[in-house]
């Protein structure tokens, strides 16, 4: 699980493009939206959907729903290994 | 008309009113990212941003001091932005996320249009006044004076211009100059000669 | 001095002519119809395609309403040093990406028209096409020209398809603009030109009262959820036009059929008393077209002027926001005097302009 959650992180600096982070900077029961977070909105929502598809092989239809699942890396990595094809 | 502040981006550094307030130091870094951090902007957005929002938002990140105290520029203001190429560095990044890695983009699909420029710096200095952006072959002063003359005549108060131009990674420039309906005088020598000194800095 | 609206030309998968459009709209036609092999995954789309552009699309389309132009407007006009030409598009040719994607449009408007002055790009995603026409009228109020011939064009590709998918942007049937089944745009392309002048004359022509744009700051690809500078544009644009919201007969929205976009439009029109107003949006007909959109637009307004009768707002049968409006369930033939056009765009743009009807 902490290797999936390390890959993760990298991941998601590179799909997202935020050159700034490191892996360390992502705590991982933070939230990732909103502005206390790491600032994500919906765009980059729909990009953890391009991530979890390409990826993970996993589809998600209804981005609206997804929120739950991407409210942290935690909450993220979870997903994954549940649904994880 | 009156040029109120300006500055200038490019390679080697970030300039205000023609004096250099930041040089580029980090060679290994893109310079746009290099100066974010040396003048510790804080604005987590930035790295989502293409090369054009983010070199208006370190010329825009300079001016900010001219900002204050100007209660007009929140509806009153025309951002009245061009550039020679549009979104073409992005537009080929995005063209490659569908065509290579075979996963379309949204994040880069949102910069593919050259008048976000204008959108980002309203969502950051909550501006909600007049916007448009033009494609023009190169700088030509004549233009904005003119764009600024009917902005000032409709009943705004404030003009920010800004020319971006971005051919190839490494060669960016953005010129930004906040322009008030104040005085009568003729600005487009002046515009002319601030770019052209710019340039050769 | 009066500032005149004037029919130029208008190519769609609808007709190539101003008269097609009329009796198309009457019907309540639509150019979106499902095409094969579209989109990223290679499946179907629902799309306005104009279906005789096929190779070197954005060039003969725009070739081609040089040439209606030519027919429907007078050489010397065309040509005078007093006339400019402004186009409005959101990505020109894409075709030519890799060198230039807008050298070829001032090429094809330079050989054809063989006018003096550089013809003016205006690049502001889909509230182009009124900010354009919005900067034609300001040419002539300043004297600079006596006539502005202004273009909006866009044309369908894969980089327009793919990308307004990978929003997930995209309606799986025709959109629904205002509906409550609504589900997201349908992509479309067309080309429309409409003369700004300072002259009326015998051909049929609307005042131009006034315009502006505004900004949400709110977000780059969401509409504000106040409605905030739709309501600023509108209000600004009635204070430049020296006009009441009590004069508005009609008015033609964006209506893209987003949850969002819709929804931030009826509460906008609401927030300024515009709600009983009867509304209609021209996506149900057209698709979204862009860059062409304003132009387009504007053009079946000034039928609607022409022949008192507003159209059926195609896709719309129960109201789908949270706070009301007047949506045009049916065509209704109805005295117009004053229109107001408003249109919002990525990157959180707003425009709106009023015209009025002469005599």
């Amino acid at each position: 699980m902490s290797s999936l959650k390390e890959k993760l992180k990298v991941q998601i600096i590179e799909q997202l493009n935020l050159e700034d982070l490191t892996p360390a900077d992502i705590v991982e029961d933070a939230p990732l939206f909103g502005e206390n977070g790491l600032g994500l909105d919906s765009i980059d929502a729909l990009e953890f959907i391009v991530l979890l598809d390409s990826q993970y092989g996993i589809k998600i239809e209804d981005p609206n729903g997804a929120r739950e699942i991407f409210h942290s890396l935690n909450s993220l990595a979870d997903f994954i290994e549940k649904n994880q094809k | 008309m009156k040029i109120v502040a300006h500055s200038y981006v490019n390679s080697k550094g970030v300039f205000l009113n023609g004096d250099c307030v930041q040089t580029r130091v980090d060679l290994e870094v893109h310079f746009l990212n290099d100066l974010y951090r040396k003048l510790e902007l804080n604005y987590p957005k930035f790295y989502k941003m293409d090369t054009l929002s983010k070199s208006a938002l370190l010329a825009d990140f300079v001016l900010t001091p001219y900002y204050t105290e100007k209660p007009e520029l929140e509806d009153q203001l025309q951002l009245i932005f061009a550039n020679d190429e549009s979104s073409k560095q992005t537009d080929l990044k995005f063209i490659d996320s569908y065509e290579l890695k075979e996963n379309a983009s949204p994040s880069l699909f949102v910069y593919t249009l050259p008048n976000i420029v204008t959108g980002e710096l309203a969502i950051k200095h909550k501006w909600y006044g007049e916007n448009t952006f033009f494609i023009l072959p190169d700088f030509q002063t004549k233009f904005y004076v003119e764009q600024m003359e009917m902005s000032f005549a409709r009943g705004n108060k404030y003009c920010l211009c800004g020319w971006m131009s971005n051919k190839t990674e490494e060669n960016e420039e953005c010129f930004l100059f906040l322009v008030s309906q104040s005085e009568n005088k003729n600005v487009t020598n002046e515009i002319e000669n601030i770019l052209n000194t710019y340039r050769n800095e | 001095m009066k500032i005149y609206l004037k029919y130029g030309a208008l190519i769609s998968p609808l007709g190539n002519d101003i008269g097609s459009h009329f009796n198309a709209l009457l019907h309540h036609e639509s150019g979106i119809q499902l095409q094969k092999e579209e989109g990223f995954d290679g499946a179907a789309l629902y799309l306005s395609k104009i279906p005789w552009l096929t190779e070197n699309r954005y060039n003969t389309l725009l070739s081609k309403i040089c040439d209606d132009l030519l027919v429907n407007v007078s050489t010397a006009l065309l040509q005078s040093p007093k006339t400019a030409i402004i186009l409005s598009t959101t990505k020109a040719n894409m075709e030519e990406v890799d060198a230039d994607s807008f050298a070829s449009s001032r090429r094809i408007i330079s050989e054809k028209f063989q006018n003096p002055n550089e013809t003016i790009i205006l690049s502001n995603a889909c509230i182009s096409g009124v900010l354009a026409i919005n900067l034609a009228a300001d040419y002539i109020q300043m004297g600079t020209f006596d006539e502005v011939v202004v273009i909006g064009i866009d044309v369908l590709n894969d980089f327009v398809i793919n990308g307004f998918q990978s929003l997930r942007a995209l309606s799986d049937e025709p959109c629904l603009p205002f509906d409550e089944n609504r589900k997201g745009v349908s992509l479309g392309e067309a080309c429309g030109a409409i003369v700004v002048s300072n002259k009326g004359g015998a051909d049929f022509s609307v005042e131009y009262l006034g315009g502006a744009s505004s900004n949400d700051a709110n977000h780059i690809s969401g509409p504000s959820r106040t409605g905030e500078g739709l309501v600023r544009v509108v209000n600004k644009t009635l204070d430049r036009s020296n006009s009441k919201k009590e004069e508005i007969n009609y008015i033609s929205a964006h209506g893209t059929a987003t949850l969002f976009n819709d929804e931030m439009e009826a509460i906008g029109f609401n927030r300024l008393g515009l709600e009983n107003v009867p509304i209609n949006s021209f996506k149900g007909n057209f698709g979204h077209t862009l860059g062409a959109a304003g132009i387009v637009e504007v053009l079946m307004c000034m039928v609607s002027m022409e022949k008192n009768t507003l159209f059926k707002s195609v896709g719309f049968e129960k109201l789908g926001t949270t706070v009301p409006l007047t949506v045009l369930s049916e065509n209704l033939d109805l005295d117009l005097h004053v229109v107001l056009k408003t249109a919002s765009g990525f990157g959180g743009g707003n425009a709106a302009l009023l015209m009025r009807k002469i005599g």
